[in-house]
């Protein structure tokens, strides 16, 4: 029995969710201003480290051990960057924070300055979150006036200003290096690392970048304990996450479940089942950049860190993509790639030339002119591709290429002997 | 310092090399198109992808990996075979494979690392992208964006060096171009090193395009002769035709570059008319007799100055002076020309010997002097108006006679700067081979063997003289190193 948790999601839809009034009805900012007056930074790090939390955005590195990757006595600026550019396909977590509860994200971002030593916040937000854009805007604007940002917060001497950048819509600027380069004005191609961010990151200065779930657990990690996060869900991959369900389910939606669950039963319950009472294909367990399950595999997946590792796929952002057995594997592919070759900055031969040729040979293989040569060449494109770019975007976009063609190799093979296939949208 | 090893091989490297760089140290060469000596690594076009240690999974760019202590470097793993393989194969697919037409071909680092280390047949089998040919960035450099393989060096050498933005990338992925900046013109005096920089034929130089094949050109690593900097060039020419400078690297003098100036300034050797053997007086005459009547004018030497081009070679100016000294001439001058400088390479000194003519004694044309009655002029120099007035006589010995030539009583050729062999100093005091990159012919010999047989002496070879020169330590400049030799 899957059981919904209620610690990020607890003030979802609630009539006054997003105001200050509401938030500090609900308890909001006392976990910061009494951080403020009690807490030393470094107890905070500690704390979030001890808590076990990982990155919500898709890569899953511990939080506080990224913290603490900040140069002790630095006299550069610390910068906190807030990774809302949300755009993983099959992911929609962070816009329930982002337009459901602004102030817990903010709060957040209050303790993890205090905590990094950073007194400038960017929350960098992708455009098409015109709504989050205002919720959020509004929020902070809300927090200058009641002085929980500006100078001299609460009479702590602890400053802080908090800003909104805005992307222009491009998945890349998702990845931290270019979400920095994109707040500098610059075109967002992503980085070559060394330097890391928490070194050299904005403007030349050390750099915190989060994404926007990881912020809004602070405020629950510092008031609650590390201890108590440590022991909701999985023991190496604790906490509880918002999970994206979408696809062919009959109630797709964002459930907040602690780690360790069991996919199949989330699908069967809180998701309702397999629409039109059909049968499960696949699950693309961790927004599109992740490698599809099967039924089998579904029915053992644990969803945290480490069972997912162990039956070969990862959490990623938590987008669940569940796919029927009507779905054509090589459309559903064809459709991904189509997005990684859209999004490819073109910064790197292997994706720029890489993602393009991927699609070319799909789409052909759709129309019915598929060659016998063409999985094993798809295979050795992504060979090609992965771990050889600057970013992780190519990788994204192999792992769900090679796990499909490797799982559902009959589908492509049954290409080769019918006539087009009619591609979907 | 940093001790690594590469295939198998330990090195120890200053501490800011990549591991690029420390592989070319010892002679290793890791291919390349984005990263650049003089433009540093960008890491984008992942040709140099290495293996470090036994991963395999991610191979990092040699280009933007520092050294790291006992770190283990292989250049030619499986693994990177593999992938430099697959970065070609990336490369080539959407490129139009338009080497027939393409001036870049046989001196363009895709074919080349395709032949050395790319995949012998395509498995690609779709439709081509499309993209903008034949763009006049400018009235130097025409691009082609089927070519480009977006490595970048063009707009960072804008960005890095020339600190403009004339260019930038548009588009996104698999679309992406490099453009024009809609912010104006691409008008920097320097553009048109982007055309070198470019390891493609996407950039392509309007004025050479399609005059020639560079596997049928002949090439001499010399001097632009255009300033007193003496940008390392290679010149290129075909037919005894000169058709091109390109830059050559010296890390000491122009890195890698020179101005558009100076590059295009290779025409002006192209000679329509020029002075072929000897004339007195108008008429053609054998050398002896010419050299008679040199004799004659000149007599004791008095009242006779000697005005030499810094445009000469050491070499030359020093037969010169030799016979200038054997004459009893004892006023050496030298004379100057001038452009607009700029705080790049180009200087206001048109002339790449100055340094030279200095060191060997020729001191600065006087603007009027007064007692001269004859006037040797050796080689291309504009002869002040003053030091022409009241002369008894003009002797020439230039490529070009002009009006001077035509009031000279004897007249004697010459040799341009891409014509000759010898030393050239700059302004730094460097002093730099120059190379002929076409001949003249028999009736222009090399300007040096005019004044040794005028003097009568006894230098069998250029090595000869310079062998003296070197003895009575006039071969070195006070302030010059070495003779760079196209380091």
């Amino acid at each position: 029995m899957i059981t919904q948790a209620s610690v990020i999601s607890a003030r979802f839809g609630k009539p006054d969710s997003c105001s200050l009034a509401g938030y500090r009805a609900d308890g909001g900012y006392a976990v910061f201003l009494d951080a403020l007056k009690t807490k030393q930074p470094a107890d905070l790090v500690a704390t979030v480290k001890e808590s076990g939390l990982r990155g919500r955005g898709g890569a899953g590195f511990s939080t506080g051990m990224k913290w603490s990757f900040v140069p002790k006595g630095t006299q550069k600026p610390i910068y906190l960057c807030v990774n809302g550019d949300e755009s993983e396909p099959g992911t929609f977590k962070d816009r329930q924070i982002l337009e459901l509860d602004p102030h817990q994200l903010l709060e957040g971002v209050a303790l993890t300055c205090y905590a990094i030593g950073s007194h400038v916040c960017y929350v960098y937000l992708r455009c098409e979150f015109a709504e989050g854009i205002r919720k959020v805007q509004a929020a902070i604007d809300e927090a200058y006036a009641a002085g929980l940002f500006g100078k001299d917060i609460d009479g702590s001497g602890f400053d802080l200003e908090v800003y909104i950048a805005t992307g222009a819509g491009a998945y890349i600027c998702g990845e931290e290096t270019s979400l920095l380069n994109s707040i500098e004005g610059v075109r967002p191609y992503p980085r070559n690392k060394p330097p890391f961010p928490a070194v050299e990151g904005l403007f030349g200065c050390p750099t915190i970048i989060n994404n926007v779930e990881t912020i809004a657990n602070i405020p629950h990690i510092v008031k609650n304990g590390a201890a108590w996060h440590a022991a909701l869900g999985s023991k190496d991959d604790p906490g509880t996450r918002l999970w994206c369900v979408s696809g062919h389910v009959n109630k797709p939606g964002v459930f907040e479940i602690e780690t360790g669950f069991s996919l199949q039963e989330l699908i069967d319950g809180p998701c309702g089942g397999i629409r039109n009472g059909g049968l499960l294909k696949a699950v693309i367990p961790g927004g599109s950049s992740s490698r599809v399950l099967t039924v089998d595999e579904v029915a053992r997946a644990k969803m945290d860190a480490t069972s997912m590792r162990e039956i070969g796929s990862s959490l990623g952002s938590a987008g669940i993509i569940v796919l029927d057995e009507t779905t054509d594997m090589v459309d559903a592919v064809l459709n991904l790639m189509k997005f990684y070759a859209h999004e490819s900055c073109g910064q790197c031969t292997p994706c720029r030339e890489g993602t393009p040729w991927v699609v070319k040979v799909l789409e052909r293989l759709m129309s019915g002119e598929g060659r016998a040569s063409d999985m094993d060449l798809l295979l050795d494109i992504a060979d090609n591709m992965e771990g050889r770019t600057v970013c992780a975007l190519a990788d994204g976009a192999c792992w769900p290429l090679i796990s499909i063609i490797e799982k559902f190799r009959h589908e492509f093979e049954a290409k080769l002997r019918a006539p087009a296939t009619p591609v979907s949208a | 310092m940093t001790k690594l090893t590469i295939d198998g091989q330990e090195v120890e490297v200053a501490d800011d090399l990549n591991v690029l760089e420390a592989a070319a140290s010892i002679g290793i060469e890791i291919p390349h198109y984005c990263y650049h000596p003089d433009l540093g690594a960008d890491g984008n076009c992942r040709m140099c992808l290495v293996q470090v240690g036994e991963n395999t999974r991610k191979l990092p760019v040699s280009c933007m990996t520092p050294c790291g202590e006992g770190m283990d470097v292989q250049t030619a793993s499986p693994a990177v075979v593999k992938a430099r393989k697959g970065v070609l194969e990336f490369l080539l697919i959407n490129h139009p494979l338009d080497c027939t037409i393409c001036d870049q071909a046989g001196e363009c680092p895709l074919q080349d690392y395709t032949y050395r280390f790319g995949p012998g047949d395509s498995r690609f089998v779709e439709q081509k992208s499309k993209k903008p040919k034949q763009v006049e960035f400018s009235d130097k450099v025409m691009f082609d964006a089927e070519r480009c393989i977006l490595c970048t060096r063009c707009v960072r050498f804008f960005t890095d060096k020339r600190d403009c933005k004339p260019l930038g990338i548009e588009n996104m992925g698999g679309k992406n171009e490099i453009t024009l900046a809609p912010s104006g013109p691409l008008d920097d005096p320097y553009q048109m090193n982007i055309i070198d920089l470019c390891p493609v034929g996407a950039l392509t130089s309007r004025d050479f395009r399609f005059k020639q094949r560079v596997w049928f050109m002949d090439f001499a690593d010399t001097i632009c002769p255009g300033c007193a900097r003496g940008c390392n060039t290679t010149a290129g020419a075909y037919q005894n035709k000169l058709l091109r400078f390109v830059p050559r690297r010296n890390p000491d003098v122009n890195s890698s570059w020179m101005c558009d100036d100076g590059r295009l300034s290779y025409a002006q050797y192209d000679l329509a008319e020029r002075v072929r053997g000897a004339k007195v007086y108008g008429e053609a005459v054998d050398w002896q007799a010419a050299y008679d009547k040199v004799a004659e004018l000149v007599g004791d030497g008095s009242g006779v100055a000697v005005l030499a081009s810094t445009r000469q070679t050491n070499e030359e100016l020093y037969a010169l002076k030799n016979w200038a000294g054997s004459a009893g001439i004892t006023s050496l001058w030298h004379g100057a020309a001038s452009w607009a400088g700029d705080d790049f390479l180009k200087l206001a000194d048109a002339t790449p010997n100055t340094a030279g003519a200095a060191a060997l004694g020729y001191e600065p044309a006087p603007d009027a002097p007064s007692g001269l009655r004859g006037l040797i002029v050796s080689g291309d120099v504009d002869v002040p108006a003053g030091l022409l007035a009241g002369l008894d006589f003009v002797v020439l010995q230039a490529p070009v006679g002009g009006s001077l030539g035509a009031a000279a009583v004897v007249l004697l050729p010459g040799r341009t700067g891409v014509e000759k062999k010898g030393v050239w100093v700059n302004a730094d005091g460097l002093a730099q081979q120059v190379r002929p990159a076409i001949s003249p012919g028999a009736d222009v010999p090399q300007d040096w063997t005019l004044w040794r047989d005028m003097a009568g002496a006894v230098w069998p070879t250029l090595k000869h003289l310079q062998d003296e020169m070197a003895a009575a330590g006039a071969s070195t400049p006070a302030t010059a190193g070495s003779v760079a030799d196209n380091p």
